[in-house]
């Protein structure tokens, strides 16, 4: 497993491309509507987060022709999914050790 | 005009990064100031986060580009220890301001002079400013010439000295 501390802004772009491709703009939307407003990503946060994750091979540009260059969509490659998929395992274990602590702490 | 300010600060961020994601990001940002609502405290807020968010950004990629990915700013910004909110910087100004503007009414008051507040304001923001463009342009420079000395080199010597090439060489 790749050890890899994700911040929230990342861990949200992760997720906003797991459901579908997306460009810029519709990340940054979806990241604010997944948190419920919680979240506002500027774009030098966003782009910041895309640069690394596109290192690291985790999401990719999708190359079309007719795309316009200040326009263009990302998706999760299959590394970065299987990731995102561990990162999700980790916290759904978190959630669980958190809720049985607090549980015996009330009791 | 904030148009023109995103546009200035864009110019902080390297050449190559700029080139990959600038059009994105000056179209993005146009997207999301046209969904703005009138209400003059979201505006505020808004350009604070972008431009906070672009002179990180642009100060991250900057090592980056000096360095590599090897510093971990990701495990830092996780910790409680390395955050602290953006605006912290907006109203630690703010309140540089207040105090400078403060010290130059007492001033006036002691001399019997006290004078129009506004032309203080805005000579101490100037001020302000100028100081910070002086500041990064010392930062620059300095990471200019790391870049010039190959400092930047010396991971990758590292790398290869634990990599078995060395091994190989000899």
């Amino acid at each position: 497993m790749e050890t890899f501390a994700l911040s929230e802004p990342v861990l949200l772009v992760l997720l906003s491309l797991a459901e579908q491709p997306r460009h810029g703009y519709s990340i940054l939307k979806d990241a604010e509507s997944m948190s419920g407003g919680r979240v506002l990503l500027s774009t030098g946060t966003l782009y910041g987060a895309l640069q690394r994750l596109l290192d690291q091979g985790w999401i990719e540009r999708i190359e079309e022709d007719d795309t316009p260059r200040d326009r263009r969509t990302y998706r999760l490659t299959s590394r970065g999914r299987r990731n995102l998929q561990m990162e999700i395992e980790r916290m759904r274990h978190l959630t669980k050790v958190a809720g049985l602590r607090m549980t015996r702490k009330e009791a | 005009m904030a148009f023109t300010v995103y546009c200035w600060l864009l110019c902080l961020y390297p050449g190559s990064y700029r080139d990959e994601f600038g059009a994105e990001m000056t179209s993005v940002f146009r997207a999301a100031r046209s969904e703005l609502p009138p209400a003059l405290p979201a505006k505020i807020s808004f350009y604070q986060r972008e431009f906070c968010g672009l002179l990180s950004g642009a100060m991250r990629a900057r090592f980056d580009h000096l360095f590599g990915p090897a510093i971990p700013f990701g495990r830092f910004s996780m910790q409680p220890q390395f955050r602290f909110p953006r605006s912290t910087v907006f109203l630690m100004l703010v309140i540089f301001a207040g105090v400078v503007l403060t010290i130059r009414m007492a001033s006036s008051v002691a001399g019997d002079k006290v004078g129009s507040v506004w032309p203080s304001l805005i000579s101490v923001l100037v001020f302000m400013v100028l100081t910070m463009c002086a500041a990064a342009a010392v930062v620059c420079g300095i990471l200019h010439t790391l870049r010039r000395s190959g400092v930047h080199r010396l991971e990758n010597v590292d790398r290869r000295m634990y990599s078995g090439e060395s091994n190989s060489d000899q």
